[in-house]
């Protein structure tokens, strides 16, 4: 039945009581569902407050950003979509999952943009506001009538919603109040508690005053009035509430308060996206605790500045993203030739250089690896989950004070703006920097006595008496002294080496979901972890021999990596950075580019490791990943 | 003589009364008291409120003008506000003269109660906006017996609590720094490597990340790079402790109270706070010493043989007045009736210790010990007073309670004063006198220079001049303050006359010395009766012609003079003469001041026509230079003159101050030229190299500032040559 | 007044002799100028009693960023042109610490101007010392912003092309501008003044220092060294006097009140003769690190706190 639903009251009665009997509830396991608007027009806060709402109720929920690249697009425009993805289930859910269930329009164009780059399912159900039909211009009519027909063709099932209308019964400017109307909607939809629903609209306007909630609370129950009176179907996502308190936030917030529970007092920075909402909330939270934000006058300086800070006694961190990454590269080749401990976030961001600044891609792991000149040796680790944002801060303090490096987390677009709930963190006061030593330095000790196993050494920070000593980006021996004889170069070179060698003996190894052994196993960093072990649960599910392993360690490389990857018979990574396709005319095996992670792999471990990627600016997804996976197994079963 | 005169006369010269009425019968009271039946219609500075902060004592008029410039409409249409606030504060001093006791704002809803106008909205509205704008909340004092005592602890502990967030934050900050010094101690060493510590310095998952043997086996190698020594590490520990156990400062509202509590710093009398005192020394200098110390070890200036014999020989010794500002003060409040005698309290008051002693005088007129009958108007606390002064570094302050509100700020800096303070207040008789209200009873003590204001403020300045002040009092120049005064005679004809408010009249208003007067009926007024102002200004030659009287006024307001007898005279007389010692003090008619302004008057007068010559000459010629400042901090003064030293032309030098380090000449020769404590350089030995050396280093100087002068050796080879190249340097 | 407190805290007294302040053997070439300003510098550390380990040294890169290694002071080597920010960091950890910078002509007017320009408006509480010399040294020869149009060099075998930078008058364009001031090397005592001033005067302290390349351009100052006359020296009340040594050399003598913007602008364009002296300064302009609140003492109750009230906004609490 593709035909517009005619909407009209299903009965006369607007007794809603009798409909939700009449109405019979479809329970599902999980849904995704897609809310978008001109930007300005609050599809955003629909969705993250819907999101809030089913994690208030326990569902599982990961709610993904739509960000449109400028900040006015003009209205009405396919590539000016801004609104939210919401996955909801009754089980956690790590990931933005695949194609969309039910999409909410504010108007035709907006909902063609995420049409056409296939994010909606096929018979996918749409909610589109109606008002464009009358529209005064003949020529936006026509667009509207065009592509809603085309829809219908393509087999959604459309319904129009007279939104503005509605809404215009209750408040003078409809266009604010749309998203609350649209939550309602959503709220009855998938039968969620209205009550939670009102206390979070309450939380949302809590900083305004009375009216404002009540004005927004009567349009919630208007769409949710709405949707029980006019829509025929109506869904549960069966939930249990959560025993602990759980916190939902997204990976850039969970950053920010990672870094004020690390203790670190002074975070220098340069405005970039996608990485500054970071610095955007730690600016506003940090003062209160004597924390210090501070932008400087270029990516360069907010590097020399946490160096700075960091030189004097306790480590500080600067947030950046891959442009902004690239230009700090000089000074943290300082930072780690000096060996002054130093926190770096890189938020990355689709590139080469400006590439694409909001959207999501894994292409900066070698340049962190291996960036800055000469042999610079630093601690690189990557989150996977929100909860991971959070703990990484104090993780990557305490190591680069215990080891005197540089430590890089890589996080990305993705997990910058995706929210999940995770159990609220109890704060220890052992996460702290520990104060800075300001006690006598004994007479004879050397700033850098290298121990000849660990490569470790105690630095001496300005103000402890009998440790001066200047400090250099040259050559030096243990005493700092400038010096350019080979020996004592390469004893610098040997120690700060070591320290990596130190570091990867204290670490275990990364778990493997699935089976130790197998016929493939799928390898990954960062933000995909929750997109690929979904699909691999999913593969399993079929009795497929397929396991996963994530790795948090890509500089040093956690041990027993080695012994996991001789246990399959294939491995392949899957990740967000190029690699080039076999299949392409040129390509074979001696000039194929692999993706990051499996270049590292194939060298270290020397095991023949296949990869695949995309580079599409979006989250990698589960179904995606699957029929790749599947794809690989066929083909070596059809072979042997 | 006719018989009422003689009558008396009679009364004046013994009280014995024959013809002349008593007093005692009629309700009598000053006739300039007249005006003042109903206080509570009146706006004047009490009741007042007890707020927290600067300042802390304020009176409800201003309070609630200020709201209502706050928020009452300009012009007519605020006048309803006005109104309404106006009969609130009408009703609040209605019960606070009926005693009742609370915050402003209880007080206020419960006048608003009071006054509601059935029905109005408007009122309400109108009533809870100006509330709204009044600030600050806090208990209302009325002018009552009750004042003294509750506005000075009020004052106190407002200065208590200011000292104590202060005193909190000082010792919180030095106890922060310690401990993060034993704490960056801590982490370097051995223990902080072990599994435990390193393992819950990681969060959540992480923690599964790490090995966390393997990582306190390797961290550990090398093991800790020396740290605190145990001594230091003790010391400070001691410090902490001391610091953290002081019981001087309550803890912060909110914090979690402190093992053992804090001291209490109010006492009934003296020796009870000096006991006190004493007990708690040896608290106290531990605690000073506590802070001393972690002062010098958080900026790590603690040399141990330096400090720690001088810390070991700290005592009591040591503490001076500076250093116990920043302890509390100790607080006593009596009554009169309980003070202890004037030496005790003098002992106490001199004995160094911050000690604020409110007395509380409540009667001036005691029938003196001596001659029963006879006034000694209140002998132990005036002169209390007086004599506190003599102690040099206590700070007085006497004034009757009625005119606490207006001295306010003295009465902060007495309480704020580094060393001890007296407060020495009348406040009206214990029993408070009939009819007329404690206010009125302690205005008419100053008024009528029974009760004078003044105070003696140490910290002012070096002198008297300075230090002391008679403020607030009404006409501090006259004898008596005057005031005119209007009544109607028998034909009801307006007449005004000015009258003088004496000891007598201040006496009048006390039932009790009713005995003193003898009222005259109008039939007797006349050129026979002088009022007592002028009775005292010159007594009469022949007293038998004359008597001294006072006006009064009975219940009906009808005046009526009473004839005052000569006892009260005396009396009078006596405050007449300690006023005359405070207007001295205060430097108004000083007799010796006066003698040698008379005496110089002459002498100037005759130099003044030869002066004025020399005198407009001055004028005339050009102000003297004002001298140089001193170069500021921020620049650096310019060096000393070094004298030029006469050289002989055959030595060689060096114009050292212009040298620029360079190394040049020191290359060539390192013993023959050196460098001086400002690393320029001059010639140490010219014997230490050649005649060719001076000169090349000449040559070689970018600045040319060497200058070879002649060689040593005239034989040395080339010598003509190196002459030669030399002249350029003479 | 001396309380048995007071005179305890002044019983640390440490008396230091230059020697305690030096480091390194320089290896500046002879006849360097940077040996008058490393002078200048121990003899400030020593007159105003500066505690070596409470005092830092920050340098960029090139002969003059040398200048830590010769001080037995914590001293910080960086990278070119970066001295600034990273002594920024150092101030804004550590406000408690005396934070200097020696820089040079390439290091701050080149590859480093951005920071100049921002460290001025930033007013920290710095000194910043500009070994200028008009010429890249350490890397032999090669013309800088600030030679003059002509210079011969190893990339301008003919003759600069372009006019030279002034860094007196671009520092004075800048907003928050604080404390400008020139000196020369070869007046040292004039230099010991000058830099004396800037440590003295809280903010950001911007000292160039003329000083001579015997090595690459020995004849650059000649004229200026060898005629009194053409040295303009900048005397005030509330600047610095000369000496009456120097008085009988220096008679070319202007009476400059140093808070004068106008005159100080003026002042700071005249490249002949040399202006010595304090050209501006304003004590009343506010330091970032200031504004920022640095140094304030955090503990784990504040941070405790912060982030409770924090994660309080994100929590959902089981119902």
């Amino acid at each position: 039945m593709n035909a517009v639903t005619k909407l009209r009251p299903r009965t006369t009665s607007r007794s809603a009581a009798s409909q939700a009997v009449a109405k019979q509830v479809v329970t599902l396991e999980e849904h995704i569902i897609e809310i978008m608007s001109d930007s300005g027009e609050g599809a955003q806060k629909c969705g993250q407050s819907f999101g809030s709402i089913a994690a208030r109720m326990g569902n599982g929920v990961w709610t993904v950003e739509i960000i449109p690249a400028e900040i006015q697009p003009p209205a009405r425009s396919v590539a000016g979509a801004s609104g939210n993805r919401i996955r909801i289930g009754s089980k956690r859910i790590t990931n933005g999952g695949d194609e969309a269930d039910v999409a909410v329009a504010f108007n035709e164009q907006v909902l063609l943009g995420r049409v056409n780059a296939g994010e909606l399912k096929p018979g996918c159900i749409i909610l589109l506001e109606s008002m464009w039909a009358e529209s005064a211009d003949p020529k936006i009519a026509a667009q509207y009538a065009e592509t809603r027909d085309r829809l219908v063709a393509e087999g959604y099932r459309l319904y129009e919603v007279p939104m503005e209308k509605e809404c215009r019964t209750l408040v003078s400017d409809p266009r604010k109040g749309k998203n609350m109307f649209v939550l309602g909607m959503l709220c009855n939809l998938y039968s969620m508690d209205m009550g939670l629903a009102r206390e979070q609209i309450a939380f949302i306007f809590g900083k305004k005053d009375e009216k404002v909630i009540k004005s927004n609370v009567a349009l919630l129950e208007a769409g949710s009035a709405w949707a029980e009176e006019h829509l025929e179907f109506k869904y549960r996502v069966p939930a249990e509430r959560a025993t602990e308190p759980q916190v939902v936030i997204n990976g850039n917030t969970a950053i920010a308060l990672g870094v004020l529970a690390s203790g670190m007092d002074i975070c220098a920075m340069y405005p970039i996206t996608p990485a500054t909402s970071a610095s955007h909330y730690l600016s506003d939270i940090f003062e209160r605790s004597g924390g210090i934000v501070h932008q400087a006058e270029d990516e360069i300086a907010a590097c020399a500045f946490a160096i700075g800070a960091s030189y004097t006694g306790k480590v500080a961190v600067t947030i950046t993203s891959g442009p902004g990454y690239s230009l700090k590269q000089e000074g943290l080749g300082l930072a780690v030739m000096a060996e002054i401990p130093l926190v770096v976030v890189n938020v990355q961001r689709g590139g080469p250089s400006t590439g694409q600044p909001t959207k999501v891609e894994q292409g900066d792991l070698l340049t962190v690896m291996f960036g800055s000149h000469g042999d610079a040796p630093k601690v690189v680790l990557a989150v996977s989950t929100i909860e991971d944002c959070f703990y990484s801060m104090i993780t990557a303090r305490r190591l680069a004070e215990a080891f005197n490096m540089v430590v890089v987390v890589l996080s990305d677009a993705s997990l910058a703006t995706a929210q999940q709930p995770f159990p609220r963190p109890q704060f220890s006061a052992d996460w702290l920097a520990p104060p800075v030593d300001q006690n006598p330095v004994p007479e004879g000790a050397k700033p850098y006595d290298w121990d000849p196993v660990t490569g470790l050494s105690h630095r001496f920070v300005p103000g402890q008496p009998g440790g001066m000593h200047t400090l250099t980006g040259l050559a030096h021996d243990r005493a700092s002294r400038v010096a350019y004889d080979p020996e004592i170069n390469e004893q610098g070179m040997h120690a700060r080496s070591l320290k990596l060698a130190a570091l990867q003996k204290m670490l275990t190894p990364p778990p493997v979901v699935g089976d130790r052994t197998g016929d493939l196993l799928v390898v990954g960093w960062g933000s995909t972890r929750g997109a690929i072990e979904e699909a691999v649960e999913r593969l399993r599910g079929e009795g497929r021999k397929v396991s996963s392993m994530h790795l948090t360690f890509l500089q040093p490389m956690q041990p027993g990596i080695k012994e996991v990857l001789q246990g399959f018979r294939q491995v392949i990574t899957i990740e967000g950075n190029w690699s080039d396709d076999p299949a392409d005319p040129l390509i074979d095996e001696t000039n194929r580019r692999y993706t990051a992670l499996a270049m590292l792999l194939r060298a270290r471990y020397l095991v023949d490791v296949d990869c695949w990627s995309e580079v599409r600016g979006r989250p990698i997804n589960p179904g995606t990943i699957y029929r790749v996976v599947r794809e690989r197994l066929e083909k070596e079963e059809s072979r042997s | 003589m006719d018989t009422q005169l003689r009558d008396q006369v009679v009364f004046h010269l013994t009280g014995r009364r024959t013809g002349a009425e008593s007093a005692a019968a009629a309700g009598l009271r000053p006739a300039l008291l007249a005006a003042y039946r109903h206080l509570e219609s009146l706006r004047y500075d009490f009741p007042v409120v007890l707020a927290e902060g600067e300042d802390c004592v304020q009176s409800l008029t201003a309070m609630v003008d200020a709201a209502l410039r706050a928020v009452a409409p300009q012009g007519t249409a605020g006048e309803g506000m006005r109104r309404r606030a106006l009969r609130i504060e009408r009703e609040i001093r209605k019960l606070v003269a009926g005693g009742a006791r609370g915050t402003l704002f209880k007080l206020w809803d419960a006048a608003a109660q009071a006054a509601a106008e059935a029905g109005e909205e408007a009122f309400a509205k109108d009533v809870a906006r100006v509330r709204s704008a009044l600030k600050p909340d806090g208990e209302v004092a009325g002018c009552d017996a009750d004042l003294p005592r509750r506005l000075i602890r009020h004052a106190w502990s407002v200065e208590q609590r200011v000292k104590a967030r202060q005193a909190r934050d000082r010792i919180g900050k030095l106890v922060i720094r310690l401990e993060n010094i034993l704490r960056a101690d801590h982490m370097r060493s051995a223990q902080a490597l072990q599994k435990p510590e390193l393992q819950s310095s990681f969060g959540g998952a992480h923690q599964t990340l790490f090995d966390f043997d393997a990582m306190s086996r390797l961290l550990s190698r090398g093991g800790p790079v020396s740290g605190l020594e145990e001594r230091r590490r003790r010391r400070i520990e001691q410090v902490v402790a001391t610091l953290k156990s002081q019981r001087f400062f309550p803890a912060a509202p909110g914090a979690a109270a402190a093992a053992a509590p804090a001291y209490d710093f109010e006492f009934p009398d003296p020796e009870a706070a000096l006991k006190a005192f004493r007990d708690r020394l040896p608290q106290l200098v531990e605690l000073w010493v506590a802070m001393q110390l972690a002062e010098i070890e958080v900026e790590g200036n603690f040399v141990e043989d330096v400090h720690e014999p001088l810390f070991a020989g700290l005592d009591e010794q040591a503490i001076t007045p500076q250093d116990l500002e920043f302890f509390p003060d100790y607080l006593v409040c009596l009554a009169s009736a309980e003070a202890p005698e004037r030496a005790a309290l003098t002992a106490a008051l001199s004995s160094g210790v911050p000690l604020k002693v409110m007395v509380q005088v409540d009667d001036l007129l005691e029938e003196a010990v001596l001659g029963h009958g006879s006034l000694a108007l209140g002998l132990r606390s005036v002169q209390l007073a007086s004599t506190a002064m003599t102690l040099g570094d206590v700070f007085v302050l006497q004034s009757s309670a009625s005119n606490l509100y207006q001295l306010r700020g003295r009465l902060q800096r007495g309480i704020g004063h580094h060393g001890p303070a007296l407060f020495s207040i009348y406040a009206g008789p214990a029993g408070g006198a009939p009819k007329l209200p404690a206010y009125l009873l302690a205005a008419a003590a100053m008024q009528s220079r029974a009760f004078p204001a003044f105070s003696y403020d140490p910290g002012a300045g070096p002198d008297l001049a300075s230090r002391f002040s008679l403020e607030n009092n009404p006409q501090p120049e006259r004898d008596w303050p005057e005031e005119s005064f209007s009544y109607a005679d028998q034909v009801l004809q307006s007449v005004t006359e000015t009258v003088a408010f004496t000891f007598a009249d201040f006496v009048a208003c006390d039932p009790r010395y009713v005995h003193h007067f003898a009222l005259a009926p109008r039939a007797a007024w006349g050129e026979t009766m002088l009022p007592v102002r002028d009775w005292l200004a010159s007594p009469p030659q022949d007293p038998a012609s004359r008597v001294p009287y006072v006006l009064a006024v009975d219940e009906a307001d009808l005046l009526c003079r009473l004839v005052v007898d000569d006892r009260l005279i005396r009396a009078a007389q006596r405050c007449r003469e300690s006023w005359h010692r405070l207007q001295e003090f205060a430097g108004i008619h000083d007799s010796r001041v006066e003698r040698i302004l008379t005496r110089e008057r002459q002498a100037w007068e005759e130099q003044h026509r030869q002066e004025l010559a020399a005198a407009t000459a001055l004028i005339a010629a050009p102000a003297a230079e004002p001298p140089k400042a001193e170069s500021r901090p921020a620049a650096a003064a310019a060096p000393a003159v070094e004298a030029e030293p006469a050289r002989n032309p055959d030595e060689p030098y060096i114009e050292t101050a212009r040298c620029s380090s360079c190394n040049e000449c020191t290359q060539i020769n390192a013993k023959m030229f050196a460098y001086n404590e400002n690393k320029q350089a001059y010639i140490a030995d010219r014997k230490a190299g050649t005649y060719r050396q001076l000169v090349e280093a000449a040559e070689s100087c970018q600045l040319s500032i060497i200058h070879p002068g002649k060689p040593l050796n005239p034989a040395e080879d080339g010598v003509a040559e190196l002459l030669e190249r030399a002249k350029l340097f003479l | 007044m001396s309380t048995a407190s007071t005179c305890l805290h002044h019983l640390f007294e440490e008396h230091h002799v230059l020697e305690d302040y030096q480091g390194g053997v320089p290896r500046w070439c002879k006849g360097c100028g940077d040996n008058a300003i490393l002078a200048a510098m121990q003899r400030l550390c020593r007159d105003e009693a500066l505690r070596p380990e409470k005092t830092v040294f920050v340098s960029g890169i090139g002969c003059s960023s040398r200048l830590p290694h010769y001080m037995r002071t914590y001293g910080f080597h960086g990278i070119h042109g970066r001295a600034l920010p990273i002594a920024q960091g150092v101030k804004m950890a550590r406000p408690d610490l005396n934070v200097f910078v020696n820089t040079g002509d390439g290091d701050c007017c080149s590859i480093g101007a951005a920071h100049w320009i921002h460290a001025i408006r930033y007013n920290m509480n710095l000194t910043l010392m500009l070994h200028d010399n008009h010429i890249y040294g350490l890397t032999k020869k090669q013309a800088s912003p600030t030679s003059p149009l002509g210079t011969k060099s190893n990339t301008t075998p003919r003759g600069s092309y372009l006019d030279a930078l002034n860094p007196l008058s671009v520092t004075l364009g800048v907003q928050n501008v604080s404390f400008v001031a020139q000196a020369v090397d070869w007046i040292p005592e004039t230099l010991f003044q000058i830099i004396t001033a800037a440590y003295r005067h809280k903010g950001f302290s911007f000292v160039r220092i003329l000083q001579r390349c015997p090595e690459f351009v020995g004849s650059m100052f000649e004229p200026w060294v060898h005629d009194p006359q053409k040295m303009m020296m900048l005397m005030h009340d509330d600047g610095i006097r000369l000496s009456p040594a120097l008085q009988k050399i220096y008679k070319n003598v202007e009476e400059h009140d140093p808070s004068n913007i106008d005159r100080a602008r003026e002042v700071a364009s005249i490249d002949d003769p040399i202006p010595v002296g304090i050209i501006y300064r304003n004590p009343q302009v506010p330091c970032y690190e200031e504004l920022r609140g640095a140094g304030a003492l955090r503990t784990a109750d504040s941070i405790r706190t912060s982030l409770d009230a924090e994660f309080d906004k994100f929590t959902i609490w089981p119902q």
